[in-house]
């Protein structure tokens, strides 16, 4: 493993980071409305919602990659691969996320929808004061699993030309056959090497929220 | 202070009914009372006591009859407008069994919220008041614990506290002791005590055989979603006409 091969490698760190967190924040968006859909009264948006999540969980990703690239971004619009990598894993997760809020929401006692409203809070204070600290306290482990998770799985968009970890490192395996197993090994490190700090970061905010509303 | 003569109807409901699916809670529950009065709603569990108190505030609607309370009146069927619906929360203070507090804001966090967002006051002026309130329920310290590092009876004394933040004209308290241990509900009692005095108008649904008789001016017992008996405390309580109603009173004055 020669220092330049190092340093090109390397270089995939950060399309493989702005796919992963470009995906997350989308999904971690889209899912608020997907899930408020699914807890929702009215029957018609339950079943969009459910049927929704059934189709992006069901379809795997590299197969969501492909029909948003080469299906509809060769033919109707045109899509770059590294939105489209973003829009792809950002959908799935979407879903994923989604059922991680309803997960959480569930888990909140009915009495603080109770004391929200006897005291007339709007609801969006009740939303944005009461039910999403809480719900954010909640999903963190599982929203923190998941994006280590969809790390790995950004390295899919190698399949569309997004330069990032594994696209690079696939690159100079073709280039300098022999060295294949040195180059992906490193590939592999360095994935670990992002994901140690996120999983860190993580226990740690979950240890000190945890903390003050322990009994 | 002085509870009798010509004061004004704070709460007035009539044909009151509520169902949850087949089951009838309330049937044709029918009360009044004047501001400043305190009065105390007894009666076995499953009487639809709570479900009265939060048909009160709108927690849940009610399916017959109308309601008024501090002015505002509520007809079955009907929407009630958002306006007054604000009203209604703003008038109407609650508290709950199981206090719920909010668990990731300070105890301060927790009185001067709502405060900002439904009064519209400054955190400098919530917080005022709020530390004035916790002075008040005797737990000035605690401002700046988390609700977990509470005890019950303090928890509940902080939800009290929360209520009244918001300057309610009506008090209501739906089984404020009952997850407590007795001891502990004491000092809850305590503090509802000290604001039955202070004049204000207040709804107890209880168990606390004790409280209704010698705090609340007057009390209903219900049972099987009807008002059984009601009237000055002591005569409902000693001296009950019907059958249902010695029963139960027999029951929870003899243990």
């Amino acid at each position: 493993m020669t220092p330049e091969n190092a340093l090109l490698i390397a270089g995939g760190i950060w399309w493989t980071i702005i796919v992963t967190l470009g995906a997350f924040g989308l999904g971690a968006a889209l899912g608020v409305p997907i899930c408020a859909m699914h807890v929702s009264r009215s029957r018609a948006l339950h079943v969009v919602a459910v049927v929704l999540i059934v189709i992006l969980r069901s379809v795997p990703p590299i197969v969501w990659i492909f029909i948003l690239y080469f299906g509809i971004g060769s033919g109707w619009l045109s899509i770059g691969p590294v939105p489209a990598a973003i829009v792809a894993l950002g959908v799935i997760t979407a879903a994923n996320m989604a059922e991680i809020y309803r997960g959480a929401l569930k888990s909140i006692h009915p009495g603080q929808w109770d004391a929200s409203h006897a005291l007339g809070l709007s609801t969006w204070s009740e939303f944005r004061d009461v039910m999403a600290p809480q719900i954010f306290r909640v999903t963190l482990p599982s929203a923190t699993t998941y994006l280590i998770g969809l790390l790995k799985d950004s390295a899919i968009a190698s399949t569309i030309g997004v330069m990032e970890i594994t696209y690079l490192a696939g690159f100079l395996a073709s280039k300098q056959f022999g060295a294949s197993l040195q180059i992906f090994a490193f590939a592999g490190a360095l994935y670990i090497l992002i994901s140690l700090p996120l999983a860190a970061v993580a226990r740690i905010a979950d240890a000190r929220l945890r903390m003050k509303v322990a009994q | 202070m002085e509870r009798t003569g010509e004061a004004r109807l704070i709460v007035e409901v009539k044909g009151l009914g509520k169902s949850f699916g087949a089951h009838k809670v309330l049937d044709g529950v029918d009360f009044s009372m004047r501001a400043g009065e305190v009065v105390a709603v007894i009666g076995p569990s499953g009487s639809g006591k709570s479900t009265l108190l939060r048909c009160l505030n709108q927690l849940e609607q009610h399916d017959e009859g109308l309601i008024q309370i501090c002015g505002i009146g509520m007809q079955a069927g009907l929407p009630v407008p958002r306006k007054d619906m604000n009203d209604l929360r703003r008038s109407a203070g609650m508290v709950f069994q199981s206090f719920n507090l909010f668990p990731h804001m300070t105890v301060l966090r927790n009185i001067s919220l709502p405060q900002e967002r439904v009064l519209g006051r400054s955190r400098a002026q919530a917080d005022e008041r709020s530390r004035a309130l916790l002075e008040r329920v005797g737990l000035a310290g605690k401002a700046d614990q988390y609700p977990a590092r509470c005890s019950g009876g303090q928890q509940q004394r902080i939800a009290i506290a929360r209520a009244l933040a918001l300057d309610p004209r009506i008090m209501l308290f739906d089984e404020p002791t009952s997850a407590l241990d007795p001891e502990i509900g004491l000092e809850v009692l305590a503090v509802m005590q000290e604001l039955a005095e202070a004049g204000m108008s207040m709804i107890v649904v209880t168990h606390e055989m004790h409280f209704a008789e010698t705090v609340s001016d007057r009390v209903i017992l219900m049972a099987e979603g009807r008002i059984l008996e009601e009237g000055p405390s002591a005569e409902v309580m000693r001296r009950p006409k019907t059958a249902r109603a010695q029963q139960f009173l027999h029951a929870v004055l003899n243990r």
